[in-house]
């Protein structure tokens, strides 16, 4: 049901003719597939519902004056930056996309180590600024090409520098959201007046409006400013880099990148936990397994030299070097070491001879390689072309994920991989890379202590028998996560809050889900949280709520 | 192909946000890391490559119509690759600016043109000039008393082509006849087509009008056999890709060289000699069909093939234009080789320059779209410090001297011939 000329007009006396749209093509631009992008709840050929707007909003005022005329007028509506995934988009047939891209300033106060960004401050972005004044950022394995704002606010923001700067929660200090209701509210010590330095006070705490490391889901409202805990850069200003497109690369003197390889997932465990107490590692990631174990070390001889293409990848494969690596990286990660000086440098480098002696690990010699080593080096920091997701098929989606403890990851590790190696052997909807496809950061929170990986499960958008056959291998890899007590799926963890159609669930079907879910107070508390600020229910989609009523019959 | 055969690449793009942005590794700053004008102008994401092949689609399905909004959308676009360059960092399989270009075509052959479109194809089809109030009689003009030999009259390998910009603003023609004379003083036997030169319709390929650029393209690439050219210098941009690129695809087997990779060699040659200094600060800005455009063609007929289950790949090697092997480093070399001239880079360069806003026909068809990306790279040129922009294309060049940056302020603009010129 299009807008009523009413409420078109409210729309456009706020954000000017220029930033408001109805036009079926415009809004048509504003749909997603999930099998295009990650959607997390398992591959979908649906188009998620058409908004009846598209708006783009130039500041928290206006911010605030669109979600007044979205409760005048019970409209459900959504925020977004880049439109990456499923969850940024709206889920009912009534609402209103709201595009955040004209609000993308960043401020930094070198001094405190802090930047506030707005929604549309892209990670690389902010940290191409943050490193001219030797700062950096915690850049998830979302990719720079999110929202810096987003990735801290809205869902995990775990990757590979969580290590040594935290996970999104983490970093998170003051922030400005505009509620659902329409109000705005400032937490922490911004809240009180007293600037961004603080998430906890002496304002109000954001803690009851973020939910552990899931944020909001993005759908508390809509955030408009957030003020980030920025780390330390040994790095140059500039970011020099070297190379031709698509092999990028990067030598800075100071910084070594290693691919580090084990004999057993067990010593391989042991040595991530050595990184978690000797606190020298500037990145930790199972990086390039994505690939596959039979095809990473082919994969990465074509993303790293401009002259390949994946054409080469089956000789490449053949080829009894590469066969040799990839059998020497089969239990593996990357590490980026970051010298503060020379001698810290010199310090870190010996950390990790003694950890490899430790655990009878060794360094990749490929990928000590000049140029494998100044690609994987830049890949790393900047988290460029979070895209290498995307090489082989342009779709893919998150399976067998874990965050958690890696003792117990390991446990499995195998019977997983043999799972998935079945099914590429036995089908042939998704890429046949080994089984082993298993990235994930050594740590999704601030100084060690749980790991998130999820196997990279390539498949072909447009060949709607490899959608389909995802679909069943998703079903089958839960089957496999259930039997070992595991949860939900990485590409399941979506899947209660919107329909495979693209439409989200309604309170009715969620209370019949959640009444019987485990520890099922915790969604009746959200919903008590959506009453108090979201009575009119207009932004809510990932936040899972039961009605307490139910719960007490 | 038409706008359906580029269904695979509407479902497979990654909705990954890489066409609206510089190459990740590449970010210098927030002010200027982004890489599209269009959505950069207009904001919405149908302006965005992502969002035009989601367009495509919800044409294709009949979901959306070719209403004036959606025309305007599909045709605001510079068609400068950018997107495409950027695109191909990642992915093997996808064609944006292709797309972008065909998706226009889908609107003209629908009869969706822009009210500004319409006299610039008119003059190009009664006058061979895509510059509207241009006649065909006056084309030449510029070349009197150059000595230029007329090619189907007396015999000549070089066939110096100066496009329609050289040939009709009178500033540029002084430029083109500067250049004339640069080459023959280093001994450059130089001819022309004579009363057979014509607009090389470039732009109307990059506008979607493809029947009238392929009658263009034909007739040209007959002209210039008959003429027996061995070699085209050109001076514009524009004309460097379309022979190049276009014409090359079309059967034309003729070297094609822009005039700075002329200059360049003769100046390695030692057949031009700077005897002046010029004490300028100067920054260099690629023209897109320089620069990541002007990749040269390589023939190719294959097809799709999946390995190892879904991976695709094309059979045989199919060449993959990614700007890198673009004309990046003749332009700069002749810089540096001028006396007191000091060259200061912005932040986008190479094949992830920035745009000046003449591409694809916007210079008429959109001009305040054209106008605000023309600003941008001034305001970007002007961040150097630098007292002069020089580029090599003169579409460019004419965007450039009419804009503003974002404080108002302007800067001196240059042909690289000019700034050659006053080294002489």
């Amino acid at each position: 049901m299009a807008f009523s000329r009413e409420i078109y007009q409210a729309l456009e006396d706020i954000v000017g003719k220029r930033n408001v749209s109805e036009d079926i093509g415009v809004c048509e631009t504003y749909r997603n597939i999930p099998a295009q992008g990650s959607a997390h709840y398992g591959p979908s050929e649906h188009w998620t519902p058409l908004p009846q707007a598209v708006i783009l909003p130039g500041s928290t005022e206006e911010v605030q004056n669109i979600v007044q005329v979205c409760n005048k007028y019970d409209i459900e509506f959504k925020a977004s930056t880049t439109f990456w995934s499923t969850m940024g988009y709206i889920g009912s047939d009534y609402g209103l996309q709201i595009d955040m891209r004209r609000m993308k300033s960043v401020q930094f106060d070198a001094k405190n180590m802090t930047a506030i960004v707005e929604p549309f401050a892209i990670a690389a972005t902010v940290q191409a600024e943050a490193m001219k004044l030797g700062l950096n950022l915690n850049i998830p394995g979302v990719g720079c090409s999110s929202s810096a704002l987003a990735n801290a606010f809205s869902w995990i923001a775990f990757g590979p520098n969580s290590i040594s700067m935290g996970s999104g929660p983490e970093n998170i200090l003051g922030l400005e959201v505009v509620l659902p209701n329409g109000e705005v509210l400032r937490t922490g010590s911004l809240g009180s007046g007293d600037g961004w330095f603080c998430g906890e006070g002496p304002g109000p705490s954001q803690r009851g409006l973020l939910r552990g490391i899931f944020g909001t889901a993005g759908t508390l409202g809509v955030c408009t400013k957030l003020a980030l805990r920025m780390h330390p850069w040994p790095g140059p200003a500039d970011f020099p880099t070297y190379g031709k497109a698509p092999a990028y690369k990067a030598e800075w003197d100071n910084f070594k990148c290693y691919t580090l390889c084990f004999p057993n997932w067990e010593s391989w465990a042991r040595s991530i936990q050595y990184f978690y107490e000797s606190d020298i590692a500037y990145s930790g990631h199972r990086q390039f397994n994505m690939f596959g174990r039979n095809l990473k070390g082919a994969v990465l001889n074509i993303v790293s030299d401009e002259t390949k293409q994946l054409c080469d990848l089956q000789e490449l494969v053949k080829d009894e070097r590469i066969i040799k690596e990839n059998a020497s990286m089969k239990h593996d990660y990357q590490v980026i070491i970051a010298g503060f000086s020379k001698k810290d440098l010199e310090y870190k480098e010996k950390a990790i001879d003694y950890i490899l002696e430790q655990t009878g690990g060794w360094k990749n010699e490929m990928m000590l390689e000049k140029g494998l080593h100044d690609y994987a080096l830049l890949y790393l920091t900047r988290l460029g072309h979070k895209n290498l997701n995307y090489v082989m098929c342009g779709a893919y989606e998150g399976t067998f994920g874990l965050s958690g403890n890696i003792w117990k990851a390991i446990q499995v590790a195998e019977d997983a991989i043999a799972m998935k190696r079945k099914w590429e052997v036995e089908h042939t909807d998704i890429v046949a890379n080994g089984g082993d496809s298993a990235m994930g950061c050594l740590s999704g929170m601030g100084g060690g202590g749980a790991t998130g990986w999820e196997f990279f499960t390539n498949f072909d958008a447009y060949d709607k028998e490899s959608t389909r056959g995802t679909c069943e291998f998703v079903e089958g890899n839960q089957k496999f996560q259930n039997k070992y007590s595991f949860g939900p799926d990485f590409c399941r963890w979506n899947s209660d809050v919107r329909h495979m159609n693209g439409y989200s669930y309604t309170q009715e079907e969620h209370d019949e889900m959640f009444v019987k879910a485990p520890q099922p107070w915790v969604y009746a508390y959200q919903y008590k949280i959506r009453e108090a600020i979201n009575p009119k229910n207009l932004c809510g989609t990932y936040l899972r709520t039961l009605n307490p009523e139910k719960l007490t019959k | 192909m038409a706008l359906k055969d580029y269904r695979a690449m509407m479902e497979r793009c990654s909705t990954c946000a890489g066409c609206k942005f510089v190459p990740f590794e590449k970010i210098k700053s927030i002010r200027f890391g982004e890489n599209c004008p269009s959505i950069g102008y207009h904001n919405f994401m149908t302006y965005s490559a992502r969002g035009r092949f989601q367009l495509a689609q919800s044409l294709l399905d009949g979901r959306a119509e070719l209403n004036d909004t959606v025309t305007e959308a599909i045709h605001s676009c510079t068609s400068c690759g950018f997107c495409d360059i950027a695109c191909k960092v990642t992915r093997y399989n996808l064609e944006p600016l292709e797309h972008n270009i065909e998706l226009k075509a889908y609107a003209v052959e629908n009869g969706k043109i822009l009210e500004g479109q319409k006299p610039v194809i008119e003059n190009l089809k009664k006058e061979h000039c895509m510059i509207p109030g241009t006649k065909k009689a006056n084309r030449t003009d510029w070349a009197k008393d150059l000595n230029l030999k007329d090619l189907f009259k007396e015999k000549g390998e070089v066939a110096f082509f100066a496009g329609c910009k050289y040939s009709y603003d009178p500033k540029l023609q002084k430029v083109a006849q500067s250049a004339v004379k640069l080459l023959q003083s280093a001994g450059v036997d130089l001819g022309y087509l004579g009363a057979a030169d014509n607009c090389c319709a470039g732009r109307a390929y990059q506008m979607g009008f493809f029947k009238e650029f392929e009658e263009s393209a034909d007739a040209n690439i007959k002209a210039f056999k008959k003429a027996g050219v061995k070699t085209i210098v050109t001076l514009c941009s524009d004309g460097y890709y379309t022979f190049k690129r276009l014409y090359a695809k079309r059967g034309l087997d003729i070297e094609v060289l822009h005039i700075v990779e002329y200059i360049d060699k003769l100046i390695t040659e030692g057949k031009i000699k700077f005897t002046k200094t010029v004490p300028l600060t100067v920054t260099y800005h690629d023209p897109c069909h320089l620069g990541r455009l002007g990749e040269e063609y390589v023939p190719w007929e294959g097809k799709e093939k999946k390995i190892y289950n879904q991976i695709q790949i094309w059979e045989p090697r199919r060449p993959r234009y990614n700007g890198i092997y673009g004309i990046y480093d003749a332009p700069r070399r002749i810089l540096e080789a001028i006396p007191g001239v000091k060259l200061v880079e912005m932040e986008r360069i190479r094949e992830y320059s920035w745009c000046c806003g003449a591409g694809g026909g916007c210079s008429e068809s959109n001009p305040e779209f054209s106008a605000w990306t023309a600003g941008e790279r001034i305001t970007e040129a002007n961040a150097t410090g630098a007292d002069a922009l020089v580029t090599a294309c003169p579409w460019c060049k004419d965007n450039f001297v009419n804009a503003v940056d974002e404080d108002g302020n302007k800067i001196e603009v240059l042909d690289i011939i000019e700034l050659v010129q006053q080294a002489i």
